[in-house]
């Protein structure tokens, strides 16, 4: 459908190139240097002060623990670009792990039981993404209400125990290797490439800017806005799923308290990956480095032994210096913008 | 029809009242559309040929700017009727008129902040590799370019970002935003506010030019001058209504003045506007 530019045809036209620079990569790459700088200054510390901490074993260790928060920075990256939010995604994952037991337990053999799992989270997906689309409710609302349904159905389900899951193909999702690389890990890295692909390679990925960026005139440049809102949810919702059958296969059991505050731990780590609040501006690898960085902070204390009552007041912490970082590249930005 | 030629003196559209109705590119009629209480427009008529440029003149209020948007696809219409080259229309969406080839460039400008000059040129029609679902920026950034060069108001690199650009930047982009994909209609919201001198000469420049290709325009504007300068025919805004049709070559900006203060019993005051608008 696309077309080319009809008055633009001749290739040699081009004479001096335009002033306006395009911004150097230094600048443009503020907010992910700022993480990367955190990253190195709080790794090099963990490294010297213990000496486990710099070691394959213990990397491919934080990465499996925080491989469900990882899958769900990937959709919760595009959600938030659009001037969205899903709370729903952590209440979410122990809906679909309560499910998933109770069919496994009921007799329903693994991969049915997997795909019913996908199936749920899409279907809450869109209820989230039809009333945030179609209805224009805030998604704060909406998936606030899916925090609290979701988790309460989780409870009646389970009746608040934990339902053992012991098939084995299923618990190698959450346990096996590949190669010695945990399967959780394979998944998040999968999931992670195959999100930034799509968020920023594809018409898909630069719709979701241009709706958080400004709805109004993305509609009027022809785009199915709500369409493209309804799947956004769809995904997390999806993403959800995963993160479930994740956090399910390594627990080997399905449980009412999985992803207690996963989607506060994933909200942290997109916005301290440099994802604006205020939609138009996402970062997949801001993203997934955020939530990487609190996930290596935790590992690095408890290796320490710090009382682990310590350890969110330390990534809360972490979360201020980082955000000490946004007025430095806000000015600079201005600075920018006034040079013109 | 008028040959583009006959434009080039300033304009010579014969100034029929009812000309044959498959004339026309589009056609609207009796448009109404309320906001809760507030009638914007109360039966409104507008006629646009093809090759011809149609200014749109009224005061603040007087329901210019929703005419056009329920002609653009932006506003659903309480009541009326749409022709679009003959045949009758409706707009569920700004989709479905920008695929009938109306665009349209809005007074806000209607541009997507964080993204680049290319990716804002061509969101919603975006350029793909091979035909999979994947985006060949360096193509539409260098196409942006040469079309932005081409059309010359002023010089946007095409990957720049729009939150950089300045005013006359963005409304060269939002510009040629609407003119690239070879429009049949175009409309023109205040196309000109942030521009100064030499660029408005630019887009009154293009407006010839696309009328010449056979495009419809249809202007908006607060400078009487590019009235004059472009305009075959204008149409005015009273109160949500079209009070007057004028042809642009037989007018004079007294005449304008007139019907834009509502048309009727007001010679004293018609003397006082003349006098702060020229």
């Amino acid at each position: 459908m696309a077309r080319e530019l009809t008055h633009g045809a001749s290739a040699d036209s081009v004479g001096t190139r335009p002033r306006v620079a395009a911004q150097p990569f230094l600048r443009r790459n503020v907010p992910i240097l700022a993480l990367i700088g955190l990253l190195v200054v709080s790794g090099v510390y963990f490294s010297l002060a213990s000496d486990t901490f710099l070691t394959l074993g213990n990397f491919l260790n934080i990465v499996r623990q925080s491989a469900p928060a990882l899958i769900l920075a990937v959709s919760m990256t595009m959600v938030m670009t659009t001037r969205g939010i899903d709370l729903s995604v952590g209440s979410l994952t122990a809906m679909v792990g309560g499910v998933g037991a109770v069919l496994m337990r009921d007799g329903w053999s693994v991969w049915a039981a997997i795909v019913v799992m996908c199936a749920i989270g899409v279907v809450a997906g869109s209820v989230n993404g039809f009333f945030v689309a179609y209805q224009g409710i805030p998604a704060f609302i909406v998936t606030l209400a899916g925090f609290t349904a979701f988790r309460g159905i989780a409870l009646i389900l389970t009746e608040g125990f934990s339902i053992p899951m012991r098939d084995e193909r299923f618990v190698w999702l959450g346990q096996g290797t590949i190669r010695n690389v945990p399967v959780p890990v394979v998944i998040a890295l999968v999931f992670g490439i195959i999100g930034w692909l799509v968020f920023n390679k594809t018409p898909f990925g630069m719709r979701l800017v241009a709706v958080g960026s400004n709805p109004e005139a993305t509609r009027r440049s022809g785009v199915n806005t709500a369409a493209l809102l309804l799947r956004v949810y769809v995904i997390s919702g999806l993403a959800a799923a995963v993160a479930a059958i994740v956090i399910a296969a390594r627990l080997g059991a399905g449980s009412s308290n999985a992803g207690l505050g996963l989607e506060l731990e994933v909200i942290t780590g997109v916005v301290l990956g440099g994802t604006s609040l205020f939609g138009g501006i996402g970062t997949m690898t801001g993203s997934l480095l955020g939530v990487f960085l609190i996930a290596m902070i935790a590992n690095g204390l408890i290796l320490l032994r710090l009382d682990p009552f310590y350890v969110p007041v330390v990534q809360g912490r972490f979360s201020w210096a980082r955000c000490g970082c946004t007025p430095m590249w806000r000015v600079s930005a201005t600075l920018r913008r006034d040079s013109f | 029809m008028v040959t583009p030629e006959e434009h080039e003196d300033g304009g010579s559209v014969p100034g029929l009242d009812t000309p044959e109705p498959d004339d026309f590119v589009l056609q609207a009629s009796d448009l109404t559309k309320s906001f809760g209480s507030v009638a914007a427009l109360r039966g409104a008529t507008l006629e646009l040929r093809a090759g011809e440029v149609l200014g749109v003149v009224g005061d603040n209020g007087a329901g210019k700017s929703t005419l056009i948007k329920t002609l653009s696809g932006v506003v659903a219409p309480d009541r009326g009727t749409i022709f679009f080259a003959g045949e009758l229309v409706h707009f569920s969406s700004p989709r479905a008129a920008r695929s009938l080839g109306i665009e349209t460039v809005y007074q806000d400008l209607a541009l997507c902040e964080h993204l680049t000059v290319a990716r804002n040129l061509y969101l919603g029609r975006e350029l793909t590799r091979h035909g999979l679902p994947w985006l060949d920026d360096r193509r539409m950034a260098r196409s942006a370019e040469q079309f932005l060069e081409r059309l010359g108001i002023v010089a946007v690199p095409g990957d720049a970002v729009v939150r950089n650009l300045s005013g006359g930047q963005r409304q060269a982009v939002a510009v040629a935003k609407a003119v690239a994909f070879s429009p049949r209609v175009l409309i023109l919201d205040e196309p000109t506010a942030a521009l100064g001198v030499r660029e408005v000469e630019q887009v009154l420049d293009l407006v010839r030019r696309v009328r010449a290709d056979g495009v419809g325009v249809i202007l908006i504007t607060h400078r009487m001058q590019d009235l004059f300068e472009v305009c075959d025919r204008l149409l005015i805004m009273y109160e949500g209504t079209d009070i007057a049709r004028l042809t642009t070559k037989n007018t004079t900006l007294e005449e304008i003045v007139y019907y834009i203060d509502g048309g009727s019993g007001r010679e004293h005051q018609r003397a006082g506007s003349i006098t702060s608008a020229s």
